[in-house]
Parts: C-alpha cells; structure tokens; sequence
C-alpha cells in the first residue's frame, strides 16, 4: 500500500510549481492514498493531488483558502493509525515533546506534522513521526536553506518503509527509513 | 439503392452484356486470322462507348471491360507485325469506320503498333492522332477516349534530349502531353456549362469523379526523366500555366495547381515560385489559393531542410520570394476572406521558423505584414470567437511556442500591436499561453523593462481595461486564472538584487491596477519575493554596505502592500503576511530592525483585534500569534513584556470557554521557550503555571462534562510537558489534583466514541509517564498513578 505524504506547496504564494522532476515521479495509478500536511493554497493544487489519487486528505495549513478542511485528521491505513495536522498550532513549532501531545490525544501509530518545511523521520516513545517537509521548497522566514521534498510511505501489515524524496542540488536523492509497529 | 441508380446499374449491365458479345465474336475472328472480319465486331463493342446514359462512374466500367478487349486486338496486332506480316495500309482502313468514336479507338489501337514496330514514325502519328481527337467534342467521351490515347503511348514516349534515329525527343512528347491536357482540360471544364443550372451540384460531383483523368497527362510529363529543370521551366510548367490560369474554371485551377505541387519534385518548384505564385493572384475568385500557397510552403519548408537540396541560394530567398509573392496575392485577390490571409501568414511564419531559425526579423516581418493588412481593411477589433481571431490567436501562438522562450517573443515589435486586434477574451487567452509557456519553460523575466513589456501583454487578466469589454467568469475560473498569474509573479526574477528590487515595485504599479478580488492572488506572492529578497540582501551584507537601507526599503514595500490588502478587505491572510514579515525581520537584523517587526507585529495584532470576528477564525489567528512570537528573539525585553501579556489577554478573551481554554495553554509556552535578543530562553516558571491555573478555571467554568474532561486531559499533559522541561514551579501536587478531576469525572460520561477517546489519551498520557520513569528521565515519584 503506497501512501504519499506531502504538503506545504504554497503555490502560488511562495512557488509557481512542484519541481519537474518531482512531478514526473509522481503518477497517477500507483499511489491508494495521499495525505497532505496542507498549505495547498489553492483548488488548483488540490485537484492536483486528486489525479494522482482519488483518495486525498488534507489538514489545513496557516495559509489556506479553503476554511473547510480540519485541523486535525485520523487516517487508518493497514494496521496503522495516521494522524495528521500541519503542525503551526503545535507551538514550539516542530518541537518533539510538543508534538508528542498530539500523539496521545489523536491516540496514533504515526504522526504527520508540517509547517517548518524541513524533512524530519524519527521514533519517539516507539512512535512514528515524519514531517515530509516542503514539497516545493517554498521559502520559510525561520530556515534559509529549504531542501524541497515528500515522503512516500509503504505499509506492508505491520510494517512501513518511508522513502523520503529530497531535490538537492536538482538532484533527486531517497533516502528509506523503516519503522514497525511493536 | 435509388431509382436512379438501379437503372444505371441496368443500363452498365446491358452494356456489359453487348461487349462481351461482340468481344467473343472478335476473338473467333482473330483465332482464325481473319483480322478484317474482327474489326467489324470490335467496332461494334466500340460503338458502345457513344452512349450519352451513363454516370461517368458506369462509363469509366464500361471503358475498362473495352479496353481489356481491346489489349487481345493490340496483342494480336503486335504479333502479326512483328512476323513481318504486315498488313498494307491498315492505318488508313480503319479511317473508313463510319462511326467516330469506334474510329478513333481503333485508329489509336493500330496507330500503336505502328509506332511500336516502327519507330520513326512516333513523330508525325502522335501528331496526327492527338489532332485527330478533336473530333470527339462530347466531354466524357472525349476524355476517356484522350486518357486511351495517353495510356497507349505512355510506354513510347521519346524521351531523350535529342532525336536519334528519327524516332523523337523529348519535346515532342511534351507537346503532345501538353496539347492533350489542353484539349482534356477544355472537355472538362465544358462539362460545367452543360446541362440545367439546378444540376449543378450534381455536375461537380462527376467533375470531381473525373478529375484524375485530366491530372494523369501532369503525372505522364512529370515521369518524363529528360524534363531537366531548364525545360521545365521554360516549356513545361508555362504551359500547363497557361492553360490552367486561361480556362477560368474555379474547380480546375484548384485542382490542377495542387496537381503540379503533389507531381513535381522541389527543386523544381524551388526555382519557379515567382511564376507559380503569380498565377495563383490571377486564379479565378472562388478558388481557394491559400490552401494551394500553404501547401507549397509546407512542401518547401520540409524540403529546405532535407539534405537533397542543390540549390542552397534559391533556399535562402525562399522566405524573400513567398513573402511578396503572399503579399501580392493578397492585394490582388480581394475576395480573400481575412482568416485565409491570416493562414496564408500563419504558414509564412512557420517556413520562417523552420527554415531560419535565427532570423527573429522574418516573423516580425509576418507580423508587419498582417498589421498592415488590417489597417488597409480598417479593422480594429477582432472579435474572439470569430474566424479571424481564431487564425491571429494561431498566428500569435507561433512564435510563443516555436521560440518557447518570452524573451524573443519580447523582440517581436508587431507582436503587441497584433494582440491589441483581439478583444479582451482573446487576449486574455493569448496571455494566459505567454504565462503558461514561461512556467513550463522556466523561463524568468530577469529586468524592469522586460518585466513592464510582458506585464503590458498580459494586461487583460492583471485588471479591467474596459468596463464595456468586461469578462463574466465565475469565481473558479477567475480563481484559476488569477492563481496562474500569481505563480507567474516567481518568474519575475533577477540573479542582481538591485534589479530584483526594480522588478517588484514595477511588477506592483501593474498589479496595483486589478481592484481588490485580483490583488489577493497578485499581492501576496509579491510580498514573499520581497521578503526572499530582503534574506538574499542579508546574505551579501559583505559586499553591500548599503543592504540595511534597501532591506529597510523592501520591508517598507511589504508593509505598504499588505496595507493595500487590508484595505481591500482581505484582514486574515494580511495579519499573516504581516507575522511572516516579523518573522523575517527578526532572521536579518538590519538597523533599527526592531522597531520595524514592532510595527509588523502590531499591525498584525490590530487586525486581530478590530478585523478577525468569528470565533474559530480568532482562535486560529492567536494560536499563530503566539507560535510566532514564541519563536521570535528580536524584542528587547521592554518590548516583548507587553506583547506576551497581551497574547495570553486576548487568549483569554476568546468567546467560547474551551477556545480560551486551549489558547492560556498555548500562550504558557510563550513564558517559557521564549528567547531574548542574546538568545537566552526565557524559562519564567512561574508566568507558565499562572496560565496553567488559568486554564485550569476556565475549564472548571466548562458546562458540557465531556468538554471539561477533555480539557483536563489537555490540561494535564500541558502540566507534564512543562513538569518535564524541569519547570520546578509545577508540582506533583498539582498534577495529582489534575488526575483525581478527571478520574472523578470519567465514570460519569456516557460511554460512547468520544468517551473512549479521552479515556485514551489519558491511558497514552500515563503510559508516557511510566516510559519516562522507567527511564529515569523524570521524577515522578508520588504522582498517584
């Protein structure tokens, strides 16, 4: 089961457009789900991630136009329980033990946070966090050297592999983290 | 089937039977060696070919059951010739057939022969017969009984350069294709005179059908190998010019210049454009001579480029000679309708895109020319569904997408004024290709002027001209369109700061112009250029000792242009550019930084106080408030103080009891992780647990017991999370009073989904604190677990 992770696009705020080599691995077909930490933006995007995938969730970024998409969002997947949230109302944004209460509360398996627009994969108290970063690249005041990428995750009964994508250079780099669930 | 048909179909049957009859009875006599007797029934299968009843489709069967019969006479001829056994004076015999028609297939069929086994007679017989012909005037026959002639001889027209043996070269047989194509050409175009005006239709339908016929004598010359490109310039095409400007038949001119094109080689054509292209301005009105010149354009451009070309200067005069030759034929064709002159251009600028693809001047020609061509027919404004606009929409699409690159479309002069023809959807949709085309060519429009140019050609979609020509969209395509425009401000982009700097406040004064539902989509991306820009300033500080100043400018610019956007209503998204504005400012530090993000900052509070009114709107702008401020360190502290306060004040403030609730909670952490300007955190123990009991109140307040003991388990892991940052004004104390709330609190619940889920997170939230214990990372040791 391949689930995409991705968010933080700012078009058109920030960026014009995903990276054309991002674009070109990203096809329709082979993706089951999408879940995206928000700042979409715009319909334009959203409908974007639709064609990749007919099923899409979203959480809503601090520069949404569309009011309507939730703050937070459980997803299950597998054996897996997926919460998402973009992660600007966790504050000290990014911060480990900070997002840790989200954790508990949406009482899941993995957590998936945005906002700082900086890769991140790492287990906490045998939890699963991944912040798949910018997949554009957008500019972010509080980091000058933004890395643009996503994260792809494939879960296989208890187990996920996370690929992260990472644009260096107009490179594309992958990286494959594996987390179980105990 | 229809009536019509099924006596056609009689009729051919009828015919067919006749033939067959007079066929066998001919092959009986041949068997024998009766050559004389046989030529009686063959006249008489002949005779058959006089009918007037026939469609040309049945005729065209019939010929070719007599003809095949015919081949078994010829064979049988060309046998007994040559074993010598001539038979004396037959040539003339079959002139003494009574019929015409019967005489002259038999005259053709014999005169063959005598060709064939004596050759020097091939100049004065093809003569004699192609004259001979004339005699049949009525069109179909005539035609067929010609298209025998020229496929009897096909095999035996001389062609050499010069006569040998007395048997011909190879001008002859290109006076005798030329006389037949005239005298076929004649036949043909009679037909459309005659017959009943309400027939008409009917008429170029069988005209159509015969068409071939006449275009074979072209296919014969054009297989004559000695045709070098001297003689057909000189006598082959002249000829064929002659007749086929001279005939005056709309239907024939079509057809038979298309003819030459499809038959010819290039290089011929290569080197006779000027005449061609000269007779195709004198063609009838009604002919469609833009499709003629296109397609001798699209021949010629693809053969320009193929490595058979000889002549390398008629190739680079190609663009010359079409061009005035197009010119021309517009002039004198005045019945051409506008679109097929704009196509004639459209092709004109392909030729000159493939053939010269450095020559930037050619297209701009092209564009040059259609200009004037307006201006000669007065026509100012084209209208966007119409014909005409959909050809110039193509025509401006040429160099958009062959170039791929705005910049060079930037060089075209006539470029604009060609556009400014198109209504404001037209050029809307010609804007929104320049845009689309720079994104996916990642093309950046590095300087001001450029920047202006482009922003000046794609006006339409930046603001409303006209408010006659206004476009009605609705709100999602006006979404789109707008939302492509803002991507697009990311490619108004310069590698030189200063430029960059130039850019954006042009790239403003434009968008400034698109009223308050554009310069949402417009402004914002402007604003984060101008912060990307204000970072790209702090990373050259070295090498620019005036960066404070210009970084001071662009934050001036940023402000002044969210200001533009709070005016236009837009209080949400203009609060967050301006705490992203803080942001940056606190990142770079330039001079006087400080009271610059105080003013973002403040700004960005007052609209969270006047503007911002729905109660989850509000909840969301101080959750970001106070993520901002906590990651702020610029403030000194007589500035942060009041700042913090106010934050946990408006926190406390919200409407509804666990909206305030989980905003104190928030702002705790604002007198905590909070760093000073040397970056020291802030850690006021005391200050967090103030909010903390804040919250705590708040939620006692709470009326709905499910809400309230959910926001005690909130609460409670708020205690813990600070109890474990090493906050010594937390106490166990405190968190056991928390935990006894919400065991107290929890049986009482109904017991349903949201229930399960706070009695859940309080399970996780215990399970951590064991975690912890267990790995010695914090002391909990009382905590009633």
């Amino acid at each position: 089961m391949l689930v995409l992770v991705l968010g933080d696009l700012h078009i058109p705020h920030r960026c014009s457009t995903l990276p054309p080599k991002f674009k070109k691995l990203l096809v329709p077909g082979r993706i089951q789900h999408i879940l995206c930490t928000g700042n979409l933006c715009t319909k334009e995007s959203y409908d974007y991630l639709k064609t990749l995938a007919s099923d899409v969730h979203v959480v809503r970024g601090d520069f949404e136009e569309n009011a309507n998409y939730p703050e937070q969002k459980v997803v299950t997947v597998g054996q897996f329980r997926i919460g998402l949230c973009h992660g600007h109302q966790v504050v000290p944004w990014g911060d480990p033990e900070a997002l840790a209460l989200v954790q508990r509360q949406l009482d899941v398996d993995i957590l998936i946070s945005g906002h700082t627009h900086k890769f991140e994969a790492y287990e906490h108290e045998n939890k699963f966090y991944i912040n798949p970063g910018s997949a554009t690249g957008a500019y972010n005041p509080i980091d000058m050297e933004i890395i643009p990428s996503f994260v792809l995750m494939d879960i296989q009964s208890s187990t996920v592999v996370t690929y992260v994508y990472q644009l260096v250079a107009d490179d594309v780099k992958v990286e494959r983290i594996e987390y179980k669930k105990n | 089937m229809t009536a019509a048909q099924d006596k056609q179909e009689a009729l051919l049957t009828q015919a067919l039977a006749i033939v067959k009859d007079h066929a066998f009875e001919m092959k009986l006599h041949l068997d024998k060696g009766k050559l004389m007797d046989a030529l009686k029934p063959a006249s008489a299968m002949l005779v058959e070919l006089r009918t007037s009843l026939l469609s040309p489709k049945s005729y065209y069967e019939l010929y070719m059951a007599i003809s095949d019969q015919l081949r078994h006479l010829e064979l049988y001829l060309l046998d007994e010739f040559q074993k010598g056994r001539k038979v004396a004076d037959l040539y003339e015999k079959v002139q003494y057939f009574g019929n015409i028609v019967p005489r002259l297939y038999l005259l053709i069929t014999v005169g063959l022969i005598y060709m064939k086994t004596n050759p020097s007679l091939k100049q004065s017989l093809m003569k004699d017969l192609v004259e001979m012909c004339r005699g049949v005037q009525h069109p179909l026959r005539g035609l067929f009984l010609r298209n025998y002639l020229l496929q009897c001889v096909r095999n035996i027209l001389p062609d050499t350069p010069e006569d040998v043996n007395g048997q011909g070269k190879v001008q002859d047989s290109i006076e005798f294709i030329l006389m037949n194509f005239a005298e076929m050409n004649k036949l043909w175009v009679r037909m459309q005179h005659q017959g009943h005006s309400r027939e008409r239709e009917r008429r170029e339908k069988e005209r159509e059908e015969l068409r071939l016929l006449v275009g074979t004598n072209l296919v014969r010359l054009s297989q004559l190998e000695s045709i070098t490109l001297d003689r057909y310039s000189k006598l082959v095409l002249p000829g064929i010019l002659e007749q086929v400007v001279s005939c005056r038949d709309a239907i024939a001119q079509e057809y038979l210049m298309e003819c030459i094109i499809q038959v010819f080689p290039d290089e011929f054509h290569l080197a006779t454009l000027t005449p061609f292209l000269r007779s195709c301005a004198q063609l009838q009105v009604g002919v469609n001579v833009k499709n003629v010149v296109i397609s001798l354009i699209d021949r010629l451009s693809t053969y320009s480029q193929s490595p058979d070309v000889t002549d390398p200067q008629a190739v680079s005069q190609l663009f010359d000679v079409f061009s005035n030759q197009v010119s021309n034929i517009i002039q004198t064709r005045v019945d051409m309708p506008t679109e097929d002159m704009i196509a004639l251009q459209v092709a004109l600028a392909n030729l000159a895109l493939k053939c010269y693809p450095d020559r930037v001047d050619y297209v701009d020609q092209v564009l040059q020319t259609t200009c004037e061509n307006f201006e000669r027919l007065n026509l100012t404004k084209v209208e966007y569904s119409s014909q005409v606009s959909r050809e110039l929409m193509k025509l401006l699409a040429i160099p958009i997408g062959a170039y791929n690159n705005i910049l060079t479309v930037l060089e075209l002069k006539h470029f604009n004024p060609l556009l400014e023809l198109l209504d404001t959807q037209g050029r809307k949709a010609t804007g929104t290709s320049v845009i689309e085309n720079c994104l996916t060519a990642g093309t950046y429009i590095g300087n001001e002027a450029q920047v202006s140019s482009i922003l000046t050609m794609i006006a339409p979609l930046i603001y409303d001209q006209d408010e006659k020509d206004k476009v009605e969209m609705d709100a999602e395509d006006f979404a789109e369109e707008q939302g492509l425009l803002g991507r697009f401000v990311h490619h108004l982009k310069s590698d030189k700061e200063d430029e960059q700097y130039l850019i954006l406040s042009e790239a403003k004064k434009h968008f400034i112009k698109g009223g308050d539902k554009r310069i949402k989509h417009s402004l914002p991306p402007l604003v984060f250029q101008a912060y990307q820009l204000a970072f790209r300033y702090y990373k050259i500080r070295d090498q620019d000792e005036l960066w404070e100043k210009k970084c001071l400018k662009i934050f001036q610019y940023c402000h002044q242009t969210i200001l533009d956007l709070v005016k236009a209503d837009y209080p949400e998204l203009s609060l967050r550019l301006f705490l992203q504005g803080t942001l940056a400012i606190g990142e770079i530090r330039f001079a006087n930084y400080e009271t610059i993000a105080y003013e973002f900052l403040s700004q960005a509070f007052t609209l969270y106080e006047d503007e911002v009114c729905d109660s989850k709107s509000q909840l969301g702008a101080i959750t970001l408030l106070v993520g901002t401020f906590e990651r702020l360190s610029c403030f000194s502290q007589e500035n942060t103080e009041p700042v913090r306060t106010q934050c946990a004040l408006a926190a406390s403030k919200l409407l509804k009891k666990p909206d305030q609730c989980r905003a104190v909670c928030t702002s705790a952490h604002l007198f905590w992780s909070s760093k000073s300007a040397q970056g020291q955190e802030l850690q006021d123990g005391k200050r967090v647990v103030d909010c903390l009991k804040k919250g705590v109140r708040i939620a006692n307040q709470c009326m709905d017991l499910l809400v309230q003991t959910q926001l005690y388990v909130e609460l409670f892991n708020h205690y813990v999370y600070f109890y474990e940052k090493g906050n010594e004004h937390v106490t166990i104390a405190m968190l056991n009073h928390l935990l006894g709330k919400i065991r107290e609190e929890l049986p009482n619940l109904d017991s349903n989904e949201e229930t399960e889920q706070i009695s859940k997170h309080l399970t996780n939230t215990l399970a951590h604190i064991r975690e912890r214990m267990a790995a010695g990372g914090a002391d909990y040791s009382g905590l009633s677990l």
